[in-house]
């Protein structure tokens, strides 16, 4: 009894440690997922098992309108977690909403926006 | 020629194996893979606390609840569902409003079945979110009664909590009133087919309807914040005359429980009417005689079944 306790609470922990994510050697720290709706948020991407994608430390372009209609809007990027539900910093996003995935090379201006707003 | 020994025949081992294997590390194993999938540790089911979820749509909705997503069915189930209607241009100072799904046209009975297709992220509500402690406050205000034992017990906000929330809806209250009042200022600084008499005459009446909406929209609030009769009308005569003297213009919106979300829009619908009957009569050479309709803001208007947007 004892033995099958201690392998539940591994598994369970594994588990949760794990997030059912897959391995992905060799990619780039963050990427941009584009969804079916046409947003488009960058963060760092994990495939998992089952239904869902997973995206950490979301990030977000927001356009805010200026006071002069004739001036492009200001583009900003948002880190998601202050809206006001403030989510958590993981995402499930269902596969069929994924239209495609692409990493951001290093020297990407969103890549190091995001690094330093991590630090 | 050897003699056969049962107990080392591999295949008598391997079933040996097995039988105990199975019970004792597979069936754990699976047992805590299952469990971990469906339960976040740092939220257990039964103590821990509430897990609300937001579940956001390609359309752009956003609905939040207790969702249940452990079949495999292709279909999310959300309970005691909450969801943003279009709040820009409404007093509260947030261009967004929270709304209890149920009170619709149609009634829906609680359990929201969404087709994953259709679903655009899904995310974990934050316990301290203005979301949270909005729906918190709509449970203390409808007495909701917690299970004694419940897989995801909803959070009922303290009496404390629901001190802001009351500010807020007042705040709001008075913002409308004052925003239809400039409505009349300016109306009446332009050039009337009306004589000065009678302009006067239609901004006195208006003033008073739109204090009658402010009175009926502050009973709303005592009632929904189950006063007594007494401190009820004290509330009314107390908060009425402070309202007079401020606009809050400059104060942030909070994200007001539903039932107090239903007061102030409803309270701005009928400012907006008291208005725009006022300045029909203005604007018209001969005045009728009435100026407004009738004015009782309740918490139980049905909101629009249609919210749109996302957070």
């Amino acid at each position: 009894m004892a033995v099958a306790t201690a392998v539940f609470v591994a598994a369970l922990f594994f588990t949760q440690w794990w997030d059912f994510t897959l391995p992905s050697l060799g990619r780039a720290d963050y990427q941009a997922v584009f969804l079916a709706n046409g947003q488009t948020y960058f963060g760092r991407y994990y495939d998992r098992l089952g239904a869902y994608v997973k995206i950490e430390d979301v990030h977000y372009l927001q356009q805010t309108e200026g006071a002069n209609p004739d001036q492009a809007p200001d583009t900003k990027l948002v880190r998601r977690g202050r809206e006001l539900h403030s989510p958590a910093a993981r995402m499930l996003v269902p596969r069929s909403a994924v239209l495609f995935v692409e990493d951001l090379s290093d020297a990407s201006p969103i890549a190091q926006f995001m690094k330093q707003d991590r630090q | 020629m050897s003699a056969y020994e049962p107990e080392r025949d591999p295949v008598r081992v391997a079933g040996r194996v097995l039988r105990w294997a199975v019970p004792w590390l597979v069936l754990p194993a699976v047992l805590g893979i299952v469990v971990s999938g469906n339960v976040d540790v740092r939220s257990l089911p039964v103590v821990g606390p509430e897990r609300t979820t937001a579940v956001l749509l390609l359309d752009g909705q956003a609905y939040f609840g207790h969702l249940d997503d452990s079949g495999e069915s292709g279909t999310l189930v959300l309970r005691d569902v909450y969801y943003f209607q279009d709040a820009r241009g409404a007093p509260t100072g947030l261009p967004v409003g929270l709304v209890l799904r149920g009170q619709e046209a149609h009634e829906p009975a609680d359990g929201m079945r969404i087709n994953r297709d259709k679903v655009l992220a899904i995310e974990r509500v934050r316990a301290d979110s203005a979301v949270a402690r909005a729906i918190a406050a709509e449970r203390a205000l409808r007495a909701t009664a917690v299970p004694a034992i419940s897989l995801n017990r909803p959070a009922v906000a303290g009496r404390d909590a629901l001190v802001p929330q009351r500010a807020a809806t007042e705040q709001g209250i008075a913002r409308g009133f004052t925003a239809a009042v400039d409505q009349l200022a300016k109306l009446n600084e332009l050039v009337l087919p009306v004589s000065t008499g009678d302009a006067q005459a239609i901004t006195e009446k208006a003033l008073t309807d739109l204090r009658t909406v402010r009175r009926s929209a502050l009973g709303a609030v005592a009632q929904v914040l189950q006063m007594t009769a007494a401190d009820a009308e004290a509330y009314v005569r107390t908060t009425d005359a402070q309202l007079e003297r401020s606009s809050f213009a400059a104060d942030a919106g909070v994200l007001l429980a539903p039932d107090l979300y239903a007061i102030v829009t409803r309270a701005s619908q009928l400012y907006a009417q008291v208005g725009d009957a006022a300045a029909r009569q203005l604007t018209q050479a001969t005045p009728p005689a009435s100026a407004a309709p009738a004015t009782s803001p309740s918490p139980a208007t049905s909101p629009s079944p249609s919210p749109t947007t996302r957070p």
